[in-house]
């Protein structure tokens, strides 16, 4: 078990030299919500809303077991919602109300 | 009066280190944000160049300081022997990495 | 709160299954940035064509030039964002643009072991492996491992060197012409030129 130190000193996306699987020539077709999340992500930063840098820190904060479970974008999203709340320009009710009103749009009876 | 000195650069203006100066990677374990990986911490490398423009300290933007302070980040090159002790490729192999003003520090 | 329905931007959504817990969320963020006239409803929809447009055929295109064009290749290794640019490619996320020359003595390859920095204006999206534990670990510590498990072998007389993208800078490899092409045109040497050959992982071959 690593000291919790240990666990602040490197950052959690910081993976240069440790050991790993050989690589996987794997590739997947980019989602269409990817996509998306990808495009927000570019006009956020021309914004300066969410500036390139505050995205990598925002991945960051999720921490480790979060950045090695979760997928690229859905690191990318929860980043967001967490900065967007820190700049005061949402707040956790909003994004839940909209998130509840999304799913019912789609037919998800479950809020 | 006189001007002799020339006209004076900024704090910042200019860079500190130039092409093929002996650098070490400063050895620092803040909380937040950087952009300086672990393995690079500590190691010896020369400057291969300086990076021009300058750019904004990712250690302020990433805190939403968008017209932070500008420094030069320079392309560093370490051997890679000097960062794996076994590395078992050829001796002329090499990295070259970003490393901003404020993490280097003249040999 | 306000009533949904109205100026959501024409972005498709699909129909066929329900969308998950992260879609809900990138759909909800989204039409509440536009509510609240932080971002404008086109905006998302206009940076997906500028992605769309973005391939590799745009870097092949840059590489194939500077193959045939010994002045632009004099450019485009003294300033890869300008003499991009000069072929009409622009650089819309502000990033400058090193290009890394192979040659008989240096084999470079781009990482970035920190996230995944990408010339994505010129080569458009990065793939899954660029962005995968395996490749940002193993690259910078056993570069000639992971080539070989692209097939590119690597002389021990050959320098390999690894760039980390980790800041303000992106990288193109200029990869080697291979030897054979020299009636060809400048269409037909780029449609030779691989995305994994501009991120150095192979070699073009001919």
């Amino acid at each position: 078990m690593p000291e919790s130190q240990d666990l602040l000193k490197r950052l959690p996306t910081d993976l240069g030299g440790l050991t790993a699987e050989p690589v996987q020539r794997t590739e997947h077709e980019i989602e269409p919500w990817e996509k998306r999340c990808h495009a927000l992500a570019d006009v956020l930063d021309f914004h300066k809303i969410i500036n390139t840098e505050e995205k990598r820190r925002g991945v960051e904060a999720l921490g480790a077991e979060i950045i090695s479970k979760a997928s690229y974008y859905e690191r990318w999203i929860a980043a967001f919602a967490n900065i967007l709340f820190q700049k005061g320009l949402l707040t956790p009710g909003d994004l839940a109300r909209k998130m509840e009103e999304v799913s019912a749009r789609h037919g998800d009876g479950r809020t | 009066m006189s001007m002799a000195t020339g006209p004076r650069a900024a704090d910042g203006e200019r860079p500190v280190f130039k092409p093929d100066d002996a650098v070490r990677i400063s050895v620092r374990f803040p909380v937040g944000h950087y952009r300086v990986p672990a393995y690079v911490r500590g190691r010896h490398g020369t400057v291969e160049a300086v990076i021009e423009p300058r750019g904004i300290d990712n250690e302020e933007e990433a805190f939403g300081r968008n017209a932070g302070s500008k420094r030069h980040y320079y392309r560093i090159a370490i051997p890679l022997a000097e960062l794996w002790s076994d590395y078992a490729g050829s001796p002329k192999d090499g990295l070259r990495i970003e490393v901003y003003e404020t993490w280097l520090e003249g040999r | 709160m306000q009533p949904h329905g109205h100026e959501h931007p024409d972005i498709p959504e699909p129909e066929d299954k329900p969308p998950g817990y992260y879609e809900i969320m990138e759909i909800a963020v989204r039409e509440l940035l536009i509510e609240k006239k932080l971002i404008g409803p086109d905006e998302i929809r206009r940076q997906i064509e500028v992605l769309d447009s973005r391939t590799p055929a745009l870097g092949a295109r840059v590489v194939a030039r500077a193959w045939i064009d010994p002045a632009f290749r004099v450019r485009l290794l003294r300033n890869g964002r300008a003499a991009c640019e000069e072929l009409g490619i622009s650089f819309y996320d502000d990033t400058q643009l090193i290009v890394l020359e192979n040659t008989a003595a240096v084999h470079n390859l781009v990482v970035c072991t920190l996230c995944s920095c990408y010339p994505r204006p010129v080569l458009g999206l990065p793939p899954d492996w660029y962005k995968l534990k395996p490749y940002r670990a193993r690259a910078v510590r056993e570069p000639r491992a992971v080539l070989a498990e692209f097939g590119t072998f690597i002389s021990d007389d050959v320098e390999v060197r690894v760039s980390d993208s980790t800041a303000m800078v992106r990288y193109l490899v200029l990869p080697q012409r291979p030897p054979g092409t020299e009636g060809m045109s400048e269409q037909q040497l780029a449609d030779l030129v691989t995305r994994d050959a501009m991120i150095g992982v192979t070699t073009v071959r001919h």
